[in-house]
């Protein structure tokens, strides 16, 4: 059977009000598998994502990415040191000191090797993709829109991610933005090495098989 | 309040204060080896973009503070001349002012004020910054997009300190010994060639030591310790000024004890 690329092992995690969101969750995703994780907010879906990245350090149990344990303080990850995970938070998590361009392009320079000027060709091409080509000179706004979610989309498209945890968007987008995220993760979905899990609005339901979270169980989700 | 517990607190005083020294020492060492540890592994791409930080870094710390030096530099050489003359004169030997003047800033008062002015400037833009960064999970991010934190936002910061604070003492101690023989030149019959002469035979391997020693111990400590500071704010945007406040009496602390314990290691 061959290894799963994320695996969530006997996961318990507490909210910080103290809340329990997951006891014992055990979940795999293997390579190539695509999900969408239903349900609005407060189900939980966003604190699944956050624990697949490692953000959300579990009470018990372990996340094990690509066979090794996920844990970001060690800072000694070598698939995240690669480049090849694709975290689109709804905040869009950039560096509100770069702009949309240097955040798209810096990943490509530190992980990627490529150079100062390919590195903004490529970032270039890609916030053009989302339709935020004019304002690549601008920095994120504070606190963040839809713009932060697309340049974080467009920075995960440009690093080639081989995992990709999106979740909903900040603000909502309009049809245009939603036309323009979808052609990139359908993109990206074509990939069979690429594996996604989404969370939140609708237009992303059809990515993926549906996953619903009920009292901190995960079970299938409506079909498509 | 009873006086007992009042007795038992003033005697655990100093054990705090000592365990918080310990602390600090403690989480500048284990910063210094990260940074170690993420400067030899730097390569190609990732050097360039370190260097390029590292160059904005010193932008900020060295030449925005240059202004704030000049003015801290001209005062202390000028202020420094007059008391030391005062007392010299008394006992009939001003003519030795000049390498008086050359020890005391060269020694101790240029690294010190150099410290000062990077602290009070730049150690807490880093606390703010980091603790900023830290609240909104900008540093996760950078790491989880492949981006090593400890490369991209440390090894500049610790560079930029050390090549900053050099530079800085340098430029400080030029300009105060200036400001001072410009203001000897207005009450003793001085020649710049004398006044040169005099500092050096002032400078000897010891003050060279010195300054370079506190500038790198210096320049290290600064940007190690407001980041550890601004890096423990966890919860609540509250934090961030604490954090700050915290950095800059720290950093001040260990920058007092270190450069009296190189003082002491260099000339006693």
């Amino acid at each position: 059977m061959p290894e799963p690329l994320l695996a969530l092992e006997g996961v318990t995690l507490t909210a910080p009000d103290g809340r329990l969101v997951f006891e014992g969750l055990d979940f795999q995703l293997a390579r190539g598998a695509r999900f969408h994780l239903e349900g609005g907010l407060g189900t939980g879906a966003t604190a699944l994502l956050r624990l697949c990245a490692g953000l959300a350090a579990p009470d018990r149990g372990r996340v094990v990415l690509d066979g090794k344990v996920l844990d970001l303080d060690a800072l000694d990850h070598p698939f995240l040191h690669a480049g090849a995970l694709g975290w689109v938070p709804t905040d869009g998590g950039l560096a509100v000191n770069l702009t949309l361009l240097d955040n798209v392009a810096l990943p490509l320079r530190f992980a990627l090797n490529l150079s100062r000027g390919e590195a903004a060709d490529q970032a270039h091409r890609w916030l053009d993709e989302v339709g935020l080509g004019r304002v690549a000179d601008q920095r994120p706004r504070v606190p963040a829109d839809r713009v932060s979610w697309l340049a974080s989309l467009a920075r995960a498209g440009a690093k080639g991610s081989r995992l990709w945890l999106v979740d909903r968007p900040a603000g909502g987008l309009d049809a245009a933005s939603i036309k323009a995220a979808r052609d990139i993760l359908g993109q990206a979905a074509q990939d069979p090495d690429v594996t996604m899990v989404t969370v939140g609005d609708a237009w992303m339901a059809a990515l993926g098989d549906a996953l619903k979270i009920e009292d901190g169980r995960l079970s299938a989700g409506s079909p498509k | 309040m009873s006086s007992k517990g009042t007795t038992h607190r003033l005697l655990a005083m100093p054990g705090g204060v000592v365990r918080g020294l310990f602390a600090q020492v403690g989480a500048i060492a284990w910063l210094l080896s990260a940074c170690l540890r993420g400067l030899g592994r730097l390569r190609r791409e990732r050097l360039k973009v370190v260097l390029e930080v590292t160059r904005t870094q010193i932008r900020f710390t060295a030449l925005d503070a240059l202004p704030l030096c000049t003015l801290a530099a001209l005062l202390i050489g000028g202020i420094t001349l007059l008391q030391v003359f005062g007392q010299l004169s008394s006992l009939g030997v001003e003519n030795y002012i000049c390498q008086i003047l050359a020890k005391l800033v060269i020694r101790e008062l240029g690294p010190l004020l150099v410290g000062i002015v990077v602290i009070s400037r730049s150690g807490t833009a880093i606390a703010t910054e980091m603790a900023s960064r830290q609240l909104t999970g900008e540093i996760d991010a950078l790491y989880l997009n492949g981006v090593d934190p400890v490369q991209y936002l440390l090894v500049p910061r610790l560079l930029g300190g050390i090549i900053s604070v050099f530079a800085l003492i340098i430029y400080f101690d030029t300009v105060a010994l200036l400001g001072g023989f410009m203001l000897a030149w207005l009450r003793l019959p001085l020649s710049l060639a004398a006044f040169l002469d005099a500092l050096v035979q002032a400078i000897g391997p010891r003050e060279l030591m010195a300054t370079f020693f506190k500038a790198l111990v210096f320049g290290a400590i600064i940007p190690l310790l407001c980041t550890s500071y601004g890096l423990r704010v966890r919860q609540s945007t509250t934090e961030i000024p604490q954090a700050v406040t915290k950095a800059a009496v720290g950093s001040l602390a260990i920058l007092l004890l270190a450069g009296a314990f190189l003082s002491v290691l260099i000339y006693a």
